[in-house]
């Protein structure tokens, strides 16, 4: 056990102080920071444009209806609408607006006569025809504006006018148990991405750790002191350390920073509550499946001589993660089914596919019990696995094992 | 008379295809130093992982301090792999107390020891930096501390002297005789038979994993008799192809050493060689261990 101890304490010492580390630590959350921040900025410069159009009406009151109508509802879209009204309705005026629009001294015009209103068609003349927003946002306000003007024809006052206009609210409302299943679920998408990119990232970092050892003598003088097992352990939990060191650094920056949001945002979220098991669950899935993968990877490692042969087979390592991740969806409609039962217990797909199922609709206990056991067994065995591996793998320096060599060495006591 | 601290009785390891080593045996006696001693891929490495259980005879038995080898026993070895067994990346020191911690030392010991033979061996100011900036030879000497460390009473050593430059091979040479002194038994390997010849007590040869010769540095030469002539000469070197005299010479450029053939008198070499060319020197030897390797592998290639 203290032997386990001091690889992990030297795995995680060594690769926690280097710069990739570091880097890799800094470098992707103020990636994601940027990938927030920039199209929010974007949107935001946008709304300080004042878009500057013509209206062509055949009467005043249409286009300040229309004026009036654009103004209500420009602030959805974050922009704001100067608008002129234009009673002179003639081909020559026409060409002359198009002129303007085209010299840059407009955005746009529209052509919103009383002929056009009744034909339903109105053109809106502009620079920019790409903004489909801007497109939704005028067509609502000339169909508002000409249901407002014809029914101020047929008599209906200006009171009952706005009531009949003002928009219906719908409050969104959840049924009290599905619902929160049809959220919770969402978790299981989470901890598939974060087991996935994980463990791309520090398997990898594992196979390299064990190779980088095969390939040099290290080994030698290692194993005159530890045993394959105690080293393969002690790489595989110093390394998943930190991993899990990486990820804790950006959930803490991701409260500091995101915290204030959160709290503002409390509102929206209301009456949504994560039971705690969900995130129990949550961590004990995502670690054990962390620990199974990076085993995985560490077989790797100690089966293949150089890096490029196991970044060859890596697929065949992420082959059930990939698997179990394409599964959850079949899981997700049907949590009972015989092979939802039977494809979570397997150790390989338990991590997301057990954990979709206790969200989902939670299984008997004994379920969920013996596919954590499953898992924990297969971690041990799979170390066990390595360790006979690498034991008999350093035998044959810078070979490439045939499979029925790789049988004789597993065999091999 | 004290168990062997090593002892290897039969031993045969094969690979895939080839036999790495053949009925290997011998016995390391305590507070000796034991050269294991023969060419490139004669099998000495082999032997070696057999001894600290890296690799498992396919047969025979390997002994440690009298008993059949466990894995208890290795705290009890040093070892220093051929070539360097180092993490690159990591700094001297603590790369140095890592190693000793897992030979069972705590970290402030393995420190302080770790401090001592650092400035022992001329490495003080290498302990902060990398070992990837380090020479090989410096390199070399880290390892050789890490063997030492943990302070075992036996210490296995694969080519301990190889890319080392004269200084530093001395300074190593003296603290394996300073380890021999205190009481600690010392096995190395080496296809460089001129050390072997100036610090150990018995030997082992090797030759395409068979045993050729073992023993007692001492009595292995005694056998072979003073029958080598070292002849500096200027001249006529064609004495040399005089096969009534001569079994075999050996030429290192400033001087040939000849080996008599049985029977062949010194003194009639002599004339012969002063005949055709200027003698400067003319002397009776023991023969080298070289000479001898010559002579045996020679032997069993024929």
């Amino acid at each position: 056990m203290r032997n386990v101890w001091l690889v992990i304490q030297r795995e995680y010492l060594e690769k926690v102080r280097t710069k990739a580390f570091l880097f890799t630590t800094m470098f992707i959350p103020a990636l994601m920071g940027l990938s927030i921040f920039l199209p929010t900025k974007m949107a935001t410069m946008k709304s300080n444009k004042v878009t500057h159009i013509v209206v062509v009406a055949s009467s005043q009151a249409t286009g300040d209806a229309i004026r009036s109508q654009l103004a209500e509802r420009s602030q959805d879209i974050g922009g704001k609408y100067a608008v002129d009204v234009d009673l002179t309705a003639s081909d020559a005026e026409r060409a002359a607006l198009a002129a303007k629009v085209k010299g840059g001294e407009l955005d746009g015009f529209l052509w919103a006569t009383d002929d056009a209103l009744t034909a339903r068609s109105v053109t809106y003349t502009a620079r920019n025809v790409s903004d489909f927003f801007e497109a939704a946002v005028l067509k609502s306000a000339v169909t508002m504006a000409r249901m407002q003007s014809r029914l101020t024809r047929h008599g209906v006052g200006a009171q009952e006018l706005q009531d009949i206009l003002k928009s219906v609210d719908i409050k969104v409302e959840t049924g009290e148990k599905k619902s929160s299943g049809e959220f919770m679920f969402i978790f299981t998408f989470i901890l598939g991405a974060m087991l996935f990119t994980t463990v791309l990232v520090y398997g990898i970092s594992v196979m390299r750790s064990v190779l980088e050892e095969k390939n040099s003598r290290v080994m030698e003088v290692l194993l005159s002191a530890l045993t394959p097992k105690e080293l393969m352990a002690g790489k595989i939990i110093g390394v998943a350390a930190v991993g899990l060191t990486q990820i804790a650094i950006w959930a803490a920056l991701g409260a500091v920073l995101g915290g204030p949001y959160a709290l503002a945002a409390r509102g929206a979220l209301q009456g949504v509550s994560i039971p705690p098991a969900t995130l129990i669950f949550f961590a004990v899935f995502f670690l054990l499946g962390y620990l199974l993968y990076s085993s995985m990877y560490a077989a790797l490692g100690a089966l293949v001589s150089t890096d490029q042969e196991g970044q060859q087979l890596q697929i065949v390592v992420m082959g059930p993660l990939l698997f179990a991740y394409l599964m959850m969806f079949g899981v997700l409609r049907q949590p009972n089914a015989t092979f939802s039962l039977v494809l979570s217990l397997v150790p390989f797909f338990a991590p997301l596919l057990m954990y979709m199922r206790i969200m989902v609709q939670p299984p008997p206990a004994w379920q969920v019990a013996l596919s954590i056991a499953l898992m924990v067994a297969t971690i041990y065995g799979m170390v066990s696995l390595c360790a006979r591996i690498y034991r008999i793998g350093i035998l044959m320096y810078g070979k490439r094992p045939t499979l029925p060599e790789i049988w004789k060495w597993l065999r091999y006591t | 008379m004290p168990s062997p601290t090593v002892q290897l009785e039969k031993v045969r390891k094969s690979y895939d295809h080839f036999v790495a080593v053949d009925d290997l045996s011998f016995q390391i006696l305590p507070g000796t130093i034991y050269g294991l001693l023969g060419p490139n891929g004669a099998g000495k490495t082999s032997s070696l992982r057999m001894m600290i259980g890296i690799t498992v005879p396919d047969a025979g038995q390997v002994r440690l301090f009298g008993e059949p080898f466990q894995r208890g026993h290795l705290r009890r070895v040093g070892y220093l792999p051929e070539e360097r067994g180092l993490y690159k990346k990591m700094k001297v020191l603590e790369q140095l107390v890592f190693l000793g911690e897992i030979r069972g030392l705590n970290a402030r010991d393995a420190a302080a020891r770790a401090r001592r033979w650092c400035e022992r061996l001329e490495l003080a100011a290498w302990m902060p930096k990398k070992v990837e900036e380090l020479s090989k030879g410096m390199q070399q000497k880290v390892q050789f501390i890490a063997a030492l460390l943990h302070e075992p009473e036996l210490i296995m050593m694969d080519e301990p002297f190889a890319g080392l430059d004269p200084v530093n091979a001395t300074l190593l040479k003296d603290v394996l005789l300073e380890q021999k002194q205190a009481g600690r038994t010392i096995l190395f390997s080496t296809h460089r038979m001129d050390q072997v010849e100036r610090m150990c007590d018995s030997i082992c040869l090797i030759n395409r994993g068979q045993q050729v010769l073992e023993g007692e540095l001492k009595q292995i030469k005694a056998r072979w008799g003073r029958n080598n002539v070292q002849i500096e000469y200027e001249g006529d070197g064609s004495f040399l192809k005089d096969n009534s005299l001569l079994q075999s010479f050996n030429d290192y450029g400033n001087y040939v050493e000849v080996r008599l053939a049985p029977g062949a008198d010194a003194q009639q070499l002599l004339h012969q060689v002063s005949a055709g060319a200027k003698v400067y020197k003319f002397e009776m030897v023991e023969p080298s261990l070289e000479q001898i390797f010559i002579d045996v592998v020679g032997k069993t290639d024929a």
